[in-house]
């Protein structure tokens, strides 16, 4: 049955329906990511088009940089802390909500509508919860006798804000999935286990936590990516101040192409995110590229 | 003793759940009632908990402002982006499930998937933009449609993939005895199949699509071509916020998605349980 012809006509076949997408990430993010390569070892004049190769010196410049040094870390604490309390937050809960209840369903849709809104929407209605002189946060601190909070104009308040307000918004994300893992482990062996005479403690820490510990690393990992990209919020909320108290690297890699004009420079951070991203995936890619072995 | 644990018949439960739906909730709650105040009350040192006087008026301001254009540009760019993304994605993915390239190239392109999935939109912006510019692309909604393959591309081939790969082969084997073609049999057998797939893909797709901000500030410039999020942003960018129409437009942007919600929950308690990933 199977001829030459027919085998051959099966690659052409696949091939040719393969290659719409495969030109659209080529043309798209391929050839993008080897410009923005090429172009972080150049000095690159966007207004005269002239380019200059100067080889590692806009790695140099940013490595010493203080604002993108600044930005790398703000990065890396918001990406963390949101991640870290929106799982532990979302775990918790999970064991708290765990099987059937009356509302159920309702309690779990009504907890995804934050996730649904545009993160545009939900920055506009934090900033006006966050307003220092009208804003509600503020009105109820000062009512039951507490000081005001600068909490967008604070240099040490303002990227916890951004942590609130991402936690506020994914937690009941962290808490979907925790409770479909949770929902997903037999009865039977809680059952045992009580029957066995294990303690609450116990069975949480023994049995309960270690058969979801792929749930909350894959938790983790979705979490990571996500915040790491932030971008939108900072923009609409704070715009990366006071000073540089919330910059990001992305909303670096932003200011220095779209405001400064520094080609080389936004190519060199973004290469240097790009590494960054890459070593955080590789967990990631390994895990989904083979399921069987986990 | 089925039960897990026992919080459940304690009083502090339901108290505990209506104090988890007050927090989650408030601030959309705080959306509408400031878009129902008017301006006076809306910026009084202490806050109103509901509107004292109950107006419309900033929802008149804002649809007289243009804003059904942006609900219609930010329709259209997520409607037909997703389109795209779900089509080519969907004849990719597919590919990439029942065919072995060679040189592990299925492996590489999955990967290259992922990290494009993960990396921050802006890494890619200036060299878009200067190859959007001269295709004239730029303050060009079909611009934004293209751009958006960035985000909804990989987004759909990954979930696509997920679906096609647990697929068995025996469908597709009897229609090929049958004599079928194989566009036939992808179009006929296989898409059937997983159409519910499809439509979770598209809607995931479409909440993407909606949210996205970066790309459509960097390359839309006139105001009768902003998307939804463009327009909002708009609203906080004076000097003075008019926080009544700053929440009106941001409730045009949320009833169109929200409409997903049952179907999300559902999707997501499903997608997430162990061992289906």
């Amino acid at each position: 049955m199977k001829s030459i012809g027919k085998t051959r006509g099966k690659t052409l076949f696949f091939w040719s329906i393969l290659l719409p997408a495969l030109i659209v990430m080529l043309w798209l993010t391929v050839y993008p990511m080897i410009t923005v390569f090429l172009t972080s070892f150049q000095n690159y004049n966007y207004i005269s088009g002239r380019r200059r190769w100067i080889g590692l010196g806009n790695y140099r410049n940013i490595l010493t940089d203080q604002v993108f040094l600044t930005s790398f870390k703000n990065t890396i604490v918001y990406c963390f802390s949101t991640t870290f309390l929106e799982v532990f937050l979302g775990t918790a809960l999970a064991l708290v909500f765990y099987g059937n209840f009356r509302g159920k369903s309702i309690f779990t849709i009504l907890l995804i509508l934050p996730m649904m809104l545009s993160t545009m929407v939900v920055s506009s209605v934090w900033k006006t919860l966050f307003h220092y002189d009208i804003g509600l946060l503020n009105t109820i601190l000062s009512q039951i006798g507490l000081s005001r909070v600068g909490w967008l104009i604070d240099p040490k308040m303002a990227l916890w804000s951004l942590v609130l307000v991402d936690v506020w918004q994914w937690t009941p994300f962290a808490f979907i999935v925790m409770q479909a893992g949770l929902s997903s482990i037999p009865q039977e062996v809680f059952e045992a286990s009580v029957v066995d005479g294990a303690t609450y403690r116990q069975r949480l820490f023994r049995i309960t936590l270690p058969i979801l510990r792929d749930q909350i690393l894959l938790l983790c990992l979705l979490r990571t990516i996500d915040t790491f990209k932030i971008f939108s919020k900072v923009f609409a909320l704070t715009g990366g101040g006071p000073g540089n108290a919330t910059e990001t690297t992305s909303f670096f890699v932003y200011r220095e192409a779209f405001q400064y004009f520094n080609l080389g420079r936004s190519s060199a951070a973004s290469m240097i995110t790009l590494v960054a991203v890459v070593l955080m995936s590789i967990f990631y890619l390994r895990k989904m590229l083979n399921p069987r072995e986990a | 003793m089925a039960s897990y644990v026992t919080t459940k018949h304690s009083p502090l439960f339901p108290i505990l759940m209506i104090v988890i739906l007050l927090i989650t909730l408030f601030p959309i709650y705080w959306i509408v009632v400031t878009s129902l105040k008017t301006p006076v009350e809306n910026i009084l040192p202490v806050p109103t908990l509901y509107p004292h006087k109950f107006t419309l008026d900033n929802y008149q301001k804002v649809l007289l402002g243009g804003s059904l254009r942006n609900l219609f540009n930010s329709i259209f760019v997520t409607a037909v982006s997703t389109l795209l993304s779900l089509a080519i994605g969907f004849l990719a993915a597919y590919a990439l499930v029942r065919h072995k390239f060679p040189l592990k190239f299925n492996v590489v392109f999955l990967v290259w998937i992922i990290i494009v999935k993960m990396l921050p939109p802006v890494v890619l912006a200036v060299p878009l933009y200067e190859m959007f510019s001269k295709m004239h692309l730029i303050n060009n909604l079909w611009g934004l449609v293209v751009v958006f393959q960035v985000y909804t591309l990989p987004y759909c081939i990954w979930m696509l993939f997920g679906f096609l790969k647990t697929l068995p082969l025996e469908y597709e084997e009897a229609a090929d005895i049958d004599g079928a073609s194989r566009l036939q049999i992808v179009r006929l057998v296989v898409f059937p199949l997983v159409q519910t797939g499809v439509v979770a893909t598209a809607i995931f797709s479409i909440i993407v699509a909606w949210d996205e901000f970066l790309f459509s500030m960097l390359f839309i410039r006139s105001p009768e071509l902003q998307t939804l999020p463009l327009a909002i942003v708009g609203y906080i960018g004076e000097f003075e916020t008019l926080w009544g129409q700053l929440m009106a437009i941001s409730v045009l942007a949320i009833i169109p998605i929200i409409i997903f919600v049952r179907f999300v929950y559902r999707e997501m308690a499903s997608a997430y349980s162990l061992g289906l990933k």
